[in-house]
């Protein structure tokens, strides 16, 4: 049963979803679990934290299955969902309007001169790697973000680009230096 | 490397999340929680339902008892009689609590009457159905 389970595309777990299986979500939270708790991660929640965003995420999916259409992949629907639901709870702290310029001395490059994209996000502000994070990791677009965050869109724009450029001062030259495409590590 | 052969760049990199050695766990705790909310909504409307109708059977016989109604009359007409009832006491109530310009036995006041308690019921329901959500 299992097997059967993994070998159906998710739009097809997700319609069984909808329609109150349990099992049949339980195997996209194991295909997209990790995924959902690396975006938060990413976006600058510990560990414990994002871990129980994403388990709230994933429980208000399956109460709102019947929405997801399959249009767009599972992935980038659960992601918005658990990005959002991070962002409510951080919302009060007020945490991503913090202007902190993060420590630019170490270059996110391993052992072995693969780039590591986590590193890298790490060097940008709360409020930079939120909105770069939601857009390229969440897929919402600037106006999604700048609504979730109650911030305006000239402002989430501003982060994102700012954000991009210390991103890609930093993963650029590691890139270049290898001679080859940057991996992540 | 340009803005647009660096962004789709980055997105990769984010699509590209590092396994979790504990991805089975995270699924196992989703899914218990998901087993425990299906349980105690369930046991929620179960008891929901088996209260409401109680409150109604009883509400029923007691009308039955004190007005001797006799054998063989239908069941619209001790609901009818029971919906009387309920109207009353609002009434009286209402009465108590200085309202007297609300008449229920009017024919616009016991509309009124079914809608609110229409609504109260709808909303007692969707508190419930909420509330074993939240648990």
């Amino acid at each position: 049963m299992r097997q059967a389970l993994r070998d159906l595309h998710d739009t097809e777990l997700a319609a069984q979803a909808a329609a109150g299986g349990r099992r049949e979500y339980g195997e996209l939270v194991r295909r997209h679990g990790s995924a959902v708790r690396g975006l938060l991660r990413r976006m600058g929640a510990e560990a414990s934290l994002a871990d129980d965003v994403a388990q709230d995420a994933f429980l208000q999916g399956f109460q709102r299955c019947a929405e997801f259409r399959g249009d767009g992949p599972f992935a980038g629907w659960i992601k918005k969902i658990a990005a959002r639901l991070y962002l409510k709870r951080v919302r009060h702290e007020a945490r991503y309007v913090a202007e902190v310029e993060a420590d630019e001395a170490a270059l996110p490059v391993d052992h072995a001169g693969l780039v590591d994209l986590d590193e890298a996000l790490k060097t940008l502000n709360e409020a930079e790697r939120l909105c770069v994070s939601l857009c390229h990791g969440a897929g919402m677009s600037h106006p999604e973000i700048a609504a979730a965050m109650n911030l305006p869109l000239g402002t989430v724009k501003s982060h994102v680009k700012r954000g991009l450029d210390k991103l890609r001062a930093r993963l650029q030259p590691a890139a270049d230096r290898n001679g080859r495409s940057i991996h992540v590590g | 490397m340009s803005a647009d052969e660096f962004d789709p760049m980055v997105e990769r990199l984010f699509s590209r999340s590092p396994a979790m050695a504990d991805a089975d766990l995270f699924a196992a705790e989703v899914r218990a929680r998901l087993e425990k909310r299906s349980r105690v909504r369930g046991f929620a409307l179960g008891l929901a339902g088996v209260i409401g109708g109680c409150v109604a059977v009883r509400e029923t016989m007691n009308f039955s008892v004190s007005t001797g109604l006799h054998e063989g009359q239908t069941l619209t007409q001790g609901f009818r009689a029971a919906s009387l009832t309920a109207q009353a006491s609002v009434q009286s109530g209402l009465d108590g609590l200085g309202v007297t310009s609300i008449d229920l036995t009017s024919g616009s006041g016991m509309q009124m009457f079914w809608i609110v308690a229409g609504a109260l019921f709808v909303l007692l329901a969707a508190g419930l159905v909420r509330l074993s959500q939240d648990v």
